[in-house]
C-alpha cells in the first residue's frame, strides 16, 4: 500500500482534513488538479459564519457552531507551525437589512436558529440607529443589522496556503496535475488511477467539490451536489473602518473590500456577468455611499458545491469499506471541525455523534 | 453612441484604424473606440498634434503616422476618444467607461487592436521612484514634450531602446551611458536570420543608423550588461552593473529600462480567446487563423497585441482583419476577400522578414525573466521572487495559486507587471515548460473603474 489515506481534491476540505490525517500519522496523498481547475477555495468570501445557519436544521446549527469555536485554537496551530498570519479574528458578523420585510425575516432566522442550537446562539438585532454606532459610515438606505458576536473571518487564501505548507512539512505527499480517472475497490483498499499512474491507498476521501458527483459513482456513492455560481468583487486597499465582517461587504486586513455575493445556477460557467457587477457595486455604495470612488481590482466569481438543502454531506460507503464523500461549501467555516473530528472519522475512528445527520439519505425521502 | 454595431474595434493605434477605414469603405457601420484623447496610438501618440516644436526629432516612422491619421479622421467612422473598454466578454458585449460613465454596446464583430506594453524588466530595486520604462519616457516626450534630467541612464535592449536614446540625443538630452543587456550569446542565431531580414532591408538600415548615430554621440555605452540593479534607500541614487566582467557604479536619479514590448493580451483573454506560449517572442499571444480570428466566435485581433510586428505590419493586419469582417458581415464575397487580401499579405511577408532576426537578436537574458530572490516581481503587492519560488516549492500548480497563496497579480495592474515573471520562476523552479505552468486568469474590469461607475450610482 503506497498511502494509509488519499484524499482526492486539494482545495480547503481535502487540505483540511489531510492536515487533520497528518496531524495523527497517517501516511497521506493529496491529489489535487492543475492551475485552471474549479476552484471554490479560491473565491470564498472568508468568513467564518453562523447566524442564519441551521434555522431549519438543528444538527447543521448546532455543527457550525461547533466548527466555529474550534477556530481560535485552529488558528493558533497553523500560525505558529506556518509563520503565516491568516489574519484570523471574531470580532462578530452582521447581515444588513433594507426593509421590513427583510428585517422581520431576518428576525425570524436568528430566533429559530437559537432554538435549534439550544439557546447557544448569540444574537442582537440592531435597529439603525444602533448599527450607527458601530458602523457610523453606514447609510440610511440600511434599516438595521442581525449581529452575532460567534461569527468571524479570516483570509481564505492564506488558509488554503497554510496548509499546503503544513502538509509540506508534514508526512502527506501532494499530488498535483492529478486527474482521478478511475478508482477501484480491492480487498482491504483502493487503486486509484491518474494520468499516468495507479496509487494504492488504504481508503479514500472524496472532497473534489463538484467533481464528487462523477467520483462518487465509481465507488457507488450519490454526492448529489451542483455547482452554484457566485460572484463578488474585489477593490483597492482603503482606510480601514469596517470592524465587523458582514455578509455583503468584509474589509479585508489588507484594507480592501470584497463585495458579494450572488447565487446563480449557471451550470459550469464560472464568468462573471456585468449584470450581477452592476448589482453588486450599487448595492455597495448604497450600504456605504463613500465608497463610490474608490476602484474596482477585479470581480471574481467561483462554483460552489451546493447541495440539494445546502448542507453538508458526510457519508461513508456501506459496501466500500473505507470510501468516504464529503462534500460542502462552507469550506472555511468548516475547516476546524474537517481538520478534528471528520478526519478522526475518516481515519477509522468514532463518528461524531453528529455526522449521521448530515448522510445523503435524508434527500431520498 | 448607439446601442449596436456591426463592428466594434478597440484601439485607434495603426492596427485599428486601419481597419475601421477597411470596414467602413464597404459601407459597414464601425465604432472605433480608444483610451486616449486622439487617435494614433502610442506609436503616433500626438502625431497631429505635437507639442513639440521639431516633431522630426521623432523620425520619420513617426511622421508616416500623420498621413494615416488624417485618413481616419476622414473617414465615416463612428470615432469615441477618451473611452476605456473595461470589459469584453464573449459574447461581444462591450463594457465601456465614456465620460465618467459606464455603458455597454454589442457588436456583430469586435476587433481588438489594442497593441503591446512594454515587457516588464524586473530587477533589484526596480520599483523606486526615479526607475522608469522609456516606453513611459517616450510618452512623455511625444504628448508633453518632456525631457528627463542630464544624467539619465538608459538599460536594456533592444530596437525601441536605440530609438529612444537616438530621439533624446537629438532633442539634446545629455545622456550620462547606455547599458546594452544584449546577451552576446544572442549573436549567432541572429546571424542565421540575416539573410532572411534582408527582404525588410529599409528595418537593418534604419537600425545601424540607429547605431551609428548613438557611436557618433560619444554616450558611454557598456556592453553584455549583467547584474544591473537600481540602488538607493528612498529614491534611485545609482545603478550598478556588471559589464564585459568588470563592476560599476554610476550615480542617477533617472534610470530608464527597457527590454522589448509583447503583446497586451487582457481584453482578449477577459473575452475568453485562447492564448499560446510563443517560445520565439517568449510571450503569450493569442491563437489566430490566417485572418487573424481568434478562438471566439466574431472576435478577430490585430496589430501588436495578436504578436509583436510592428507598427506597418500592425496596419496591414488590420486591414486583413477589417476584410474578413466585411466578408463575415456580407458584403464582399470570398473571392473578392481573397483577391483584396494578396496584395497586402505580399507587402505583409516583407516586414514580418525582419522579425526573426530582432527576436533572437534581443530576445531578453534569462536574469531578467527569472530575476534574483531579492527582485520585487509584484510591484503593487510587494511580492518577491523568493517568495514566488518558495511558493513552487510547495508543489503550487501555477500562476493562479501562487496569486492566491501570495497575493502576487492582485493589485491594480492586474498581473500585467507579474504575470510572465511568475510563470517563468514556476517553470524554473519546477522544471517545467512555460506553455505548461499557463498564465493569470484575466477577469474584468481591466481598466480601472470605480465602484460608483460600475454600478450606476
Amino acid at each position: 500500500m503506497d498511502y494509509d489515506i488519499a484524499v482526492i481534491g486539494g482545495g480547503l476540505v481535502g487540505s483540511s482534513i489531510a492536515y487533520g490525517l497528518s496531524k495523527k500519522g497517517h501516511g497521506v496523498a493529496l491529489l489535487d488538479e492543475g492551475d485552471r481547475a474549479f476552484r471554490a477555495s479560491r473565491g470564498n468570501f472568508g468568513l467564518i459564519w453562523v447566524q442564519g445557519k441551521g434555522w431549519d436544521f438543528p444538527a447543521y446549527a448546532k455543527w457550525t457552531d461547533e466548527a466555529a469555536g474550534l477556530w481560535p485554537a485552529f488558528d493558533a496551530e497553523l500560525q505558529e507551525s506556518t509563520g503565516v498570519d491568516l489574519g484570523y479574528t471574531r470580532p462578530g458578523g452582521m447581515e444588513f437589512c433594507f426593509d421590513e420585510r427583510g428585517w422581520n425575516d431576518l428576525n425570524d432566522c436568528m430566533a429559530r436558529v437559537r432554538t435549534n442550537s439550544d439557546g447557544a446562539f448569540e444574537y442582537e438585532m440592531l435597529e439603525h440607529a444602533e448599527l450607527r454606532k458601530r458602523i457610523p459610515e453606514v447609510s440610511s438606505a440600511v434599516i438595521g443589522a442581525s449581529y452575532s458576536p460567534r461569527d468571524g473571518h479570516v483570509n481564505p487564501l492564506y488558509l488554503l496556503r497554510a496548509l499546503h505548507q503544513r502538509l509540506d512539512a508534514g508526512r502527506v505527499d501532494y499530488l498535483p496535475n492529478r486527474h482521478v480517472d478511475s478508482i477501484e475497490c480491492l480487498h482491504g483498499g483502493f487503486e486509484l488511477r491518474t494520468n499516468d499512474e495507479r496509487l494504492a491507498a488504504g481508503r479514500v476521501v472524496l472532497c473534489a467539490g463538484i467533481d464528487n458527483v462523477r467520483l462518487g459513482k465509481l465507488l457507488g456513492l450519490n454526492i448529489p451536489v451542483r455547482p452554484n455560481r457566485g460572484q463578488l468583487l474585489i477593490t483597492e486597499r482603503v482606510q480601514h473602518f469596517l470592524n465587523y465582517p458582514t455578509l455583503q461587504v468584509r474589509q479585508t486586513r489588507e484594507g480592501s473590500l470584497q463585495i458579494g455575493d450572488s447565487q446563480e445556477d449557471a451550470g459550469r460557467d464560472d464568468g462573471t456577468t456585468t449584470e450581477v457587477m452592476n448589482r453588486l457595486a450599487s448595492r455597495a455604495v448604497s450600504i456605504f455611499p463613500m465608497l463610490k470612488t474608490v476602484h474596482v481590482v477585479r470581480a471574481w466569481a467561483a462554483l460552489r458545491v451546493m447541495t440539494p438543502d445546502g448542507k453538508p454531506v458526510y457519508q461513508q460507503s456501506s459496501h466500500c469499506q473505507g470510501a468516504f464523500g464529503i462534500a460542502c461549501h462552507s469550506g472555511v467555516t468548516l475547516a476546524a471541525i474537517h481538520a478534528g473530528p471528520v478526519a478522526d472519522w475518516v481515519a477509522g475512528g468514532n463518528p461524531h455523534p453528529l455526522i449521521a445527520r448530515f448522510h445523503p439519505d435524508r434527500f431520498d425521502v | 453612441m448607439k446601442a449596436r454595431y456591426s463592428l466594434v474595434v478597440v484601439g485607434a493605434g495603426p492596427a485599428g484604424m486601419a481597419a475601421a477605414r477597411c470596414a467602413a469603405a464597404h459601407g459597414v457601420d464601425v465604432a472605433l473606440l480608444d483610451e486616449q484623447e486622439r487617435p494614433g496610438g502610442q506609436i503616433y501618440r500626438s502625431v497631429d498634434d505635437s507639442p513639440l516644436s521639431d516633431p522630426s526629432l521623432l523620425g520619420s516612422d513617426y511622421l508616416y503616422g500623420r498621413q494615416h491619421v488624417a485618413e481616419f479622421r476622414n473617414a465615416d467612422i463612428d470615432y469615441f476618444p477618451g473611452t476605456t473598454v473595461w470589459n469584453l466578454d464573449r459574447n461581444r458585449d462591450v463594457s465601456v467607461l465614456v465620460d465618467g460613465k459606464s455603458r455597454g454596446l454589442g457588436a456583430d464583430r469586435i476587433v481588438i487592436a489594442t497593441g503591446a506594453q512594454e515587457r516588464p524588466m524586473p530587477v533589484p530595486g526596480w520599483q523606486l521612484p526615479g526607475v522608469m520604462t522609456a516606453g513611459a519616457g517616450q510618452i512623455l516626450l511625444k504628448s508633453a514634450a518632456i525631457v528627463p534630467p542630464d544624467d539619465v541612464v538608459l538599460a536594456g535592449s533592444g530596437p525601441l531602446l536605440l530609438l529612444m536614446a537616438s530621439q533624446y540625443l537629438k532633442a539634446g538630452v545629455g545622456i550620462q551611458a547606455i547599458l546594452d543587456t544584449t546577451p552576446r550569446s544572442n549573436r549567432p542565431g541572429a546571424v542565421r536570420h540575416l539573410i532572411g531580414a534582408l527582404e525588410s532591408a529599409s528595418y537593418l538600415a534604419k537600425g545601424m543608423g540607429l547605431i551609428a548615430s548613438i557611436r557618433q554621440s560619444r554616450v558611454p555605452v557598456y556592453k553584455e550588461v549583467t547584474a544591473l540593479n537600481a540602488h538607493g534607500d528612498e529614491v534611485l541614487e545609482a545603478v550598478r552593473f556588471n559589464s564585459r566582467g568588470r563592476d560599476h557604479e554610476l550615480p542617477t536619479g533617472t534610470l530608464m529600462l527597457h527590454i522589448g514590448v509583447i503583446p497586451q493580451v487582457h481584453l482578449a483573454m477577459a473575452a475568453d480567446c485562447e492564448v499560446r506560449w510563443d517560445e520565439a517572442q517568449l510571450c503569450w499571444r493569442p491563437g489566430l487563423d490566417q485572418w487573424l480570428c481568434s478562438t471566439v466566435p466574431g472576435i478577430g485581433i490585430a496589430g501588436d497585441g495578436a504578436g509583436i510586428v510592428g507598427a506597418r505590419a500592425s496596419q496591414l493586419q488590420g486591414r486583413l482583419a477589417g476584410l474578413q469582417c466585411v466578408y463575415e458581415l456580407g458584403a464582399l464575397t470570398r473571392d473578392q476577400r481573397d483577391l483584396k487580401a494578396v496584395a497586402i499579405r505580399k507587402t505583409l511577408d516583407k516586414h514580418l522578414a525582419i522579425r526573426p532576426f530582432l527576436d533572437s537578436m534581443y530576445r531578453p537574458s534569462p536574469e531578467f525573466l527569472t530575476p534574483v530572490d531579492d527582485t520585487m516581481v509584484c510591484r503593487c503587492e510587494e511580492v518577491s521572487a523568493g517568495e514566488i519560488r518558495e511558493i513552487a516549492r510547495l508543489g503550487c500548480q501555477g500562476p493562479n495559486q501562487a496569486k492566491a497563496f501570495s497575493r502576487c497579480g492582485m493589485g491594480p495592474c492586474q498581473g500585467r507587471q507579474c504575470g510572465s515573471t511568475v510563470a517563468a520562476l514556476i517553470a524554473e523552479v519546477q522544471g517545467r515548460k512555460i506553455s505548461d505552468v499557463g498564465y493569470y486568469r484575466v477577469r474584468p474590469p481591466v481598466k480601472p473603474i470605480t465602484l460608483g461607475q460600475m454600478g450606476n450610482s
